[in-house]
């Protein structure tokens, strides 16, 4: 009997599936119906921060909200708009947009001194039921800023937020200088995921062209596989980044829970994660950092990659070590040098772990003993490993760079077209037509956070003036 | 016949792959060709299935998923997504498993469109009882396991055992109760089941806008002190891997440091790291303390873990990444020791492999037959070359082998000579090449290459070449045909 499991699945006419006619993913609009963010993807967006619009700081009043013209028309913005009731909305709109943006204006340009309320904040409270994080509509009209010329449509991130967008709550996880909080947006409901970084620890940790260039990436970055960057801004205190917030936590948590996958199931987000791999390396980004705890799962079970700290253009050779150590490739353990193909490396990795529960180099002594082992190169595959899968790891996991899958002539398609592959038809899967085989089991769009591992919470609070001597060093935030 | 229907993507999926392989294998017999190579992905299917079978694995937690599974045994593509069982893939299955294929706690998900799922009788004990009628054997086993009720933490669903033994519950303190089915011995001891965090080193960038006349340090010592600073090293991978000329700029970077007293702390647990230390003479106590720091108080060190004497090293993660010491250092007595910062070490070592990849492309940009290289080809052959030592004397081609590497000379000297000739028919120098011509053909080389002093070779063979670049017939007449022929000049090979 027909059940609506089988509509899910309808597949376009031409959908040929197969990886030779596989070209680069183009964004796949996202399934955030209404959802924010027309101005991420053009250039209209509320803020262009840049240096210029000092003029632009008339105060209060000015809006630097882009003429609508410029907009992609989304259907979804503009039955929203209308649905709130138009004309007051619009209104409030206008009117919030404009002390939206300047707030945010004012942070970067009197930034010890940003007041996290401005007066005008109250003028509106709710009432947003979708559109951005900070429930601007765009097509209010207003003074139309200068528009950024650029060939490449860049999403407008900078400085759009604010603190006081958002009702923060619980920690999603931690890192080595901050956090990622669940949070909500006081203006459209909508719940979102806020990565908090100490300027003064990312300074201590010297990683602060990391931290540039994650930003940078991920603003390049539209994959139904990679996270999305709405926004970021900076206070005297921290960095933020506002992100989606994806609900089905992390597949670690689930591979661990389960102790290794099926074949099927590990193959389902090998590919995935091959896809985006292949959509990173397109842009010549290589990714550095993959491990089953940067891989979230979204509500409908399928993946998206996360924390883009290790991120970097590079066209052909990179220097620095940095990565996790089970997932290091030998190249970059013994400093020589190295490309994007350790991303491929670290893929047969992933693959093995989810496989078997274990990654191949791992040891229970010091961390010197694992790059040993990784310099070694020696794998030993279970019993219950599909020979297949043997093969690609094989290929894969060696130091032989005239070997290893991804790094030859054929490029990602030498891993797509991998007999462990046959049978996934990529068209579909990039167009997330395939089904996930585990759905998380919550309750979408009402900030559920029951799949993420419990930390303890931020003593400090955020939005604290003061000081900042570090501000200067993250001028894109 | 008519196309009014589309083909099914999963057959086109196969044909596809077919049709590459064709092409790649240029086959004669195209029925053999094409039934080998069903045959083949049949295989692969079954040993998926048999697998599946054996060794089920947190299959609990994916009621018979084959995300990719071609069409079920049922006709509805729901079970598309839930076809084929947990770790069997195979899409069939076991036979009449119909539309039941792998239900799995479908009141669990939010996917509320599957509705017609049927749950394994398995776990009977958390869900309604769409009974189903198992393979016989659905063996009491499993529902023994499942019993153990709690833990069918029905977040994450139940297993519908098509093939019976599949058993699999999925239950936190996994291996125990899987023990039946799992050789658990292939799980390692002790396995690190936490988070891992990320590691990084500072940015460094080779000869850069800062510091492009950046030298190491250089800190004299006698040559019975390098020696047995080299000692000390040797078995440490850090430093095995190293040049000749990076090992000796590393030596070179040591630094003495007088510990003036005993009860000084030289690393402390907790802090981060940045040098490494050599021991000189005296000897040092290394302390563990559980907390992961030293701690304040009479105990705070923890518990003496080792001894440290002359020719001993420690600290050497510091000269890969900042991580936190994982132990405290106390000397016992004045003393002295050898140090060296992980900027110094990986300057030396980027730079000197900097220097060398710069080489490799200039070389490779003077070699006619791989004029019509783009820089980034050519960037990828110099990743690929592998440098090796020979000693003076040695054969590095030997007339009549079948050649397959080409070779760029790095330093030192080398000639070709013909069996039965006495003089050499030429020599080689720094930035000179041989045997490039087993790029093109697998013809018997013509002549030796033999090294007069030790030198030092980057080869690659024409495999690896043409696994990265394609076929090499491809690149040579990219410009012209010709130039495929052969070359003149300097170039030309005298081992042809």
């Amino acid at each position: 009997m027909p059940s609506l499991g089988f509509l899910k699945k309808k597949r376009t006419k031409d959908s040929q599936g197969s990886a030779s006619d596989f070209t680069p993913t183009s964004p796949v609009n996202d399934k955030h119906a209404g959802s924010p963010i027309t101005p991420t993807l053009s250039k209209n967006s509320a803020l262009h921060s840049e240096p210029e619009s000092a003029t632009d700081s008339a105060g209060p009043g000015s809006s630097h909200v882009a003429p609508a013209a410029k907009a992609e028309p989304k259907p979804q913005m503009n039955a929203t708009a209308t649905a709130a009731g138009s004309g007051q909305q619009m209104q409030g709109v206008n009117a919030s947009s404009n002390t939206q943006n300047v707030p945010s204006i004012q942070n970067l340009i009197h930034q010890p001194n940003y007041a996290p309320n401005p007066p005008n904040q109250q003028q509106y409270d709710s009432g947003y039921s979708s559109g951005n994080p900070d429930g601007s509509h765009i097509p209010s009209t207003n003074l139309p800023t200068v528009q950024k010329s650029s060939g490449n449509p860049v999403r407008e991130t900078k400085g759009k937020y604010t603190l006081t967008d958002f009702t923060i709550s619980r920690t999603l996880g931690t890192g080595s200088f901050g956090r990622v909080h669940l949070v909500q947006s006081k203006h459209n409901q909508r719940f979102y995921a806020v990565k908090v970084l100490k300027k003064a620890q990312v300074v201590k940790m010297k990683q602060v062209e990391h931290t540039n260039d994650e930003r940078r990436m991920l603003q390049r970055c539209r994959h139904p596989f990679l996270i999305t960057l709405w926004g970021t801004w900076q206070d005297a205190k921290n960095l933020y980044m506002v992100m989606d917030f994806i609900e089905g936590g992390e597949l670690f948590s689930l591979l661990r829970k389960s102790q290794r996958f099926p074949n099927p199931v590990a193959k389902f987000y090998a590919a995935e994660v091959t896809l985006a791999l292949h959509y990173l390396h397109s842009m010549n980004i290589i990714y550095r950092d993959l491990k089953p705890e940067n891989l979230l799962l979204d509500r409908h079970g399928h993946l998206k990659i996360t924390d883009f700290g290790f991120a970097k253009e590079v066209p052909d050779i990179t220097w620095t070590l940095c990565g996790t150590p089970d997932y290091l490739a030998p190249e970059v353990v013994s400093s020589k040098g190295y490309n994007k193909s350790v991303d491929w490396w670290s893929l047969g990795i992933l693959i093995f772990e989810m496989l078997a529960g274990f990654t191949p180099f791992w040891d229970s002594g010091s961390p010197l003993k694992i790059y040993e082992n990784i310099l070694k190169g020696r794998v030993k595959y279970p019993p219950y490993i599909h020979p297949d899968a043997q093969d690609l790891l094989g290929k894969l996991i060696t130091a032989d760079l005239t070997k290893r899958l991804g790094n030859l002539h054929g490029g990602s398609k030498d891993v797509m077209q991998h007999p462990w592959f046959a049978e996934v038809t990529w068209e579909r899967l990039a167009k997330k037509d395939i089904d996930a085989p585990y759905v998380p089991p919550v309750r979408g769009g009402v900030g559920d956070a029951s799949l993420f591992d419990k930390y303890p919470e931020e003593q400090e609070a955020y939005g604290a003036g003061g000081d900042d001597p570090h501000g200067k060093l993250f001028p894109d935030f | 016949m008519s196309h009014h229907q589309p083909l099914p993507p999963d057959y086109l999926n196969e044909r596809n792959a077919l049709d590459r392989e064709i092409l790649k294998h240029a086959p004669h017999d195209y029925l053999q060709f094409c039934a080998s190579f069903f045959q083949r992905r049949l295989e692969s299917q079954r040993a998926e299935f048999l697998l599946g079978q054996r060794h089920s694995a947190g299959a609990g937690v994916f009621p018979g998923s084959n995300p990719f599974g071609t069409t079920s045994t049922s006709g509805t593509n729901a079970g598309a997504d839930m076809s084929g069982a947990a770790g069997a893939g195979a899409g069939t299955g076991a036979a009449g498993l119909g539309p039941r294929g792998g239900a799995g706690a479908g009141g669990m998900h939010a996917v509320a469109e599957e509705e017609e799922h049927d749950f394994a009788s398995l776990t009977a004990a958390s869900f309604p009882p769409h009974s189903r009628d198992l393979p016989p054997s659905a063996t009491s086993d499993t529902m023994m396991q499942n019993n153990g009720g709690s833990d069918t933490n029905s977040a994450f669903g139940n297993f519908q055992g098509f093939s019976s033994n599949s058993d699999s519950r999925f239950s936190p303190p996994l291996s125990a109760t899987q023990g039946a089915l799992e050789p658990t011995q292939s799980f390692p001891n002790n396995y690190n089941m936490n988070r891992r965090t990320s590691v990084s080193a500072e940015s460094l960038a080779p000869a850069s806008a800062d510091d492009s006349n950046w030298k190491a340090p250089q800190y004299p010592k006698s040559a019975e002190q390098t020696d047995r600073l080299r000692a000390a090293v040797s078995h440490n991978f850090l430093f095995s891997h190293l040049d000749d000329e990076q090992s000796t700029q590393v030596l070179n970077a040591l630094q003495e440091r007088k510990v003036p007293a005993k009860d000084v702390r030289v690393i402390v647990q907790g802090d981060a790291g940045d040098y490494f230390y050599i021991v000189e003479n005296g000897n040092f106590d290394i302390y563990v303390s559980s907390t992961g720091r030293a701690e304040p108080g009479p105990n705070g060190l923890g518990s003496k873990v080792a001894s440290s004497g002359p020719g001993t090293s420690f600290g050497e993660l510091a000269l890969m990444y900042n991580a936190p010491r994982a132990a405290t250092v106390v000397s016992t007595q004045p003393s002295t020791v050898w140090q060296l910062d992980r900027i110094t070490f990986r300057r030396i070592l980027m730079d000197s492999a900097f220097q060398r990849r710069r080489m490799y492309e200039a070389f490779l940009e003077e070699v006619p037959l791989l004029s019509s290289l783009t820089p980034y080809e050519r960037s990828k052959i110099a990743d690929a070359l592998e440098s090796r030592k020979y000693p003076a004397g040695s054969t590095i081609i030997r007339q009549g082998d079948v050649g397959d590497k080409f070779y760029i000379l790095e330093s030192g000297e080398a000639e070709a000579r013909k069996r039965g000739e006495p003089q050499a028919l030429r020599g080689y120098g720094k930035g000179d090449y041989f045997g490039e011509l087993a790029l093109l053909d697998d013809k018997p080389r013509a002549a030796s290459v033999e090294s007069v002093t030790e030198v030092r070779v980057a080869a690659l063979g024409k495999d690896g070449f043409q696994r990265l670049l394609g076929p090499v017939e491809g690149i040579m007449r990219r410009d012209d045909p010709s130039q495929a022929a052969g070359m003149t000049g300097s170039g030309a090979d005298p081992l042809r």
